[in-house]
């Protein structure tokens, strides 16, 4: 295995992060249609609030709570205060007003935290496993199997139970699903809490293992969009499978000097090819939605 | 009098809801133009004059928003390109300065002929995202080969080099530059009139509607949009070529995709639908931050307001601010007429 080994359990780890934070930008988007551009805003609040509270001296697992719960707090009150108002609207003008919450939230995290160099540190980052001869921190380990579960939980759910059986209906025909008496407003501020817990888990992941910088951990909404986009937007199991490909990808160039430079490129690229295949051939004459 | 007074009014009324008058923005660029460079101090001249490049550039974006719906995210890469383009040629030519940019526009317009590709298989989102995935590989790109300064071979950059950018002969100064800048961006301002005006922005509001109708009375559906996503490059990259001017080089660190949709935020803000919208969107996003620094607010307040701004127009005021300041002034107006 050697240094190969090592490339892919940072490229895993790594992915499986973009794969996280996809699937929430999924859920949320089949739910309620909405592309969440303050994504990754909410993650980055959320992990620079936790690196405070480190900060202050109180313990890890208090970190944890008011990271998520800021998270939650801030995605539902988008979901329930702002999003009503333009769920009639088409998809992009949905998409480019979290765009504004998501640009509201990175001046009021630089305002609070004058740029300087930060590092947020996990206890699980001292723990490691080896498994096949492969070093693995703890927060890495953490990553990928949060990943996993929650992917795995996600189609679980949304195949299953009512819950998830409501948000399907809702993703396909928003209107039909209100005919058909289901509880909109309350699916839909479900979807958004959850998706702000995932927000939240990614943004202080990333903080941990990539860097902790209030518009870098925002931007990286759009490496993580770039995933989604595998999955068309729907797919959570395709998403998943996107952001470990992206990761990985990302990873072995490194090892490919002329490319190496160019490697944090490969989500962009990767979306741009597959979007232009899935569209192949088709026309827009007839077009009415997206 | 009051019969020809009136009567131009509401004659300037229709071409505002058409196209644009071209009367006052052309009187209100020249007074601007000989004015402020006499009473601005010299940071403030440089901050105005990328406010009078930003607003092309935020024009180029409100011309695909207004006229074919579309959303780009990519504007500040074709900046970047047509910047890079000009800079290059600065450097390894002794081609005159209006060459240079003219060719980095060209060189944008050509790049965003290949964003029509994908603009015509899909729209709205999916086209907003291939903008943004597109900005996302430039940034990424423009870090790594960084801008023409100077240096030795086909990518002109070198570590230790720091030879600027010469200016138009007509130009040498920052005053006049900054009235250069002025001339460049309103003949811009033409050229998007001159073809809303005419055929092209006919057909773009057609093929906006629907595509099948615009076929059917025999537009070509597919040359009109090329032709609309080169424009808005073209536009997008002679402003990239003006900023190259204006610093005499250019840094690769601001051309990330974060400016692209922050640019794009603000033109919805500012009202894509009004030539002044592209203006307001250039001064809140150059003018607005310094000022609140200056005054001792960090610039970073300025992007709450932003955001919540940006919210507001999307919800409640679609045409932006430059919508609302219309509507405000033609109220004003009948309500004098009224008065009368």
């Amino acid at each position: 295995m050697g240094v190969y080994g090592l490339f892919l359990v940072s490229g895993l780890a790594v992915g499986a992060l973009y794969a996280l934070g996809g699937v929430g930008l999924v859920l949320l988007n089949r739910a309620t249609g909405v592309l969440n551009f303050a994504y990754g805003a909410i993650g980055a609040l959320g992990a620079m609030s936790a690196w405070q509270v480190l900060q202050w001296g109180y313990p890890e697992p208090l970190a944890w709570v008011v990271c998520l719960a800021i998270g939650v707090a801030l995605s539902t009150g988008y979901g329930v205060l702002i999003a009503p108002g333009l769920a009639h609207r088409e998809p992009v003008v949905k998409a480019v007003a979290t765009l504004g919450f998501g640009i509201a939230i990175l001046g009021a995290m630089n305002l609070l935290w004058v740029v300087n160099p930060r590092k947020l540190t996990l206890a699980l980052d001292s723990v490691s496993l080896n498994i096949l001869g492969l070093r693995m921190t703890g927060t890495r380990l953490l990553a990928l199997s949060a990943g996993i579960a929650i992917t795995a939980g996600m189609g679980i759910f949304l195949a299953r139970t009512r819950l998830g059986l409501m948000m399907r209906t809702l993703a396909d025909d928003r209107q039909l699903a209100a005919v058909l008496g289901t509880p909109i407003r309350k699916v839909e501020t479900i979807a958004w809490g959850f998706s702000g817990f995932l927000a939240a888990v990614t943004g202080m992941l990333f903080g941990d293992l990539v860097r902790l910088d209030p518009a870098v951990l925002t931007f990286i909404v759009i490496p993580i969009i770039a995933t989604t986009v595998v999955g068309r937007l729907t797919s959570i199991k395709v998403t998943f499978l996107a952001g470990l490909v992206i990761g990985i990808i990302e990873s072995f160039l490194t090892l490919y000097k002329p490319l190496a430079p160019f490697r944090v490129a490969s989500p962009f690229i990767v979306a741009i090819l597959v979007l232009m295949w899935l569209q192949r051939g088709r026309r827009l004459t007839f077009a009415g939605a997206d | 009098m009051e019969l020809a007074s009136s009567m131009s009014r509401s004659n300037d009324e229709t071409v505002g809801r058409h196209g644009l008058p071209v009367f006052w923005p052309a009187l209100l660029m020249f007074v601007v133009a000989i004015v402020l460079p006499m009473v601005a101090a010299a940071l403030w001249l440089k901050v105005m004059t990328s406010v009078v490049i930003y607003a092309l550039t935020a024009a180029s974006i409100a011309l695909l928003y207004r006229k074919l719906g579309q959303v780009s995210l990519a504007q500040v890469a074709f900046m970047g390109c047509g910047g890079w383009v000009a800079l290059r040629l600065a450097h390894g030519t002794t081609l005159p300065f209006e060459l240079s940019i003219l060719a980095g526009g060209v060189f944008a317009a050509v790049v965003g002929m290949i964003f029509a590709y994908p603009a015509l298989r899909m729209r709205g989102l999916y086209l907003a995202l291939v903008t943004l995935m597109a900005a996302g590989g430039f940034g990424i790109l423009v870090n790594v080969t960084q801008f023409p300064n100077g240096g030795d071979g086909f990518m002109g950059f070198a570590v230790k080099s720091v030879s600027y950018m010469p200016r138009p002969l007509l130009a040498q100064s920052d005053a006049a530059y900054f009235r250069y800048c002025i001339a460049v961006v309103f003949l811009g301002f033409g050229l998007i009139t001159l073809h809303e005006r005419g055929k092209p922005g006919r057909a773009w509001s057609l093929i906006r509607k629907s595509e099948a109708a615009a076929m059917a009375v025999g537009i070509n559906v597919t040359g009109y949009k090329i032709w609309g996503f080169a424009l808005s490059g073209f536009l997008a990259g002679v402003a990239g070529g003006l900023l190259a001017g204006n610093l005499q080089l250019l840094d690769a660190r601001s051309f990330p995709p974060a400016e692209s949709v922050m640019i794009f935020a603000l033109t919805i803000v500012g009202g894509a639908w009004h030539w002044y919208g592209a203006v307001i969107a250039a001064l809140l996003y150059r003018f607005v931050p310094a000022l609140l620094n200056d005054v001792g607010i960090s610039g970073d307040a300025a992007y709450i307001i932003f955001g919540a701004a940006l919210i507001h127009a999307l919800m409640t005021a679609p045409r932006g601010i430059a919508g609302q300041l219309t509507d405000l002034v033609s109220r004003l107006a009948s309500g004098r007429r009224e008065g009368r």
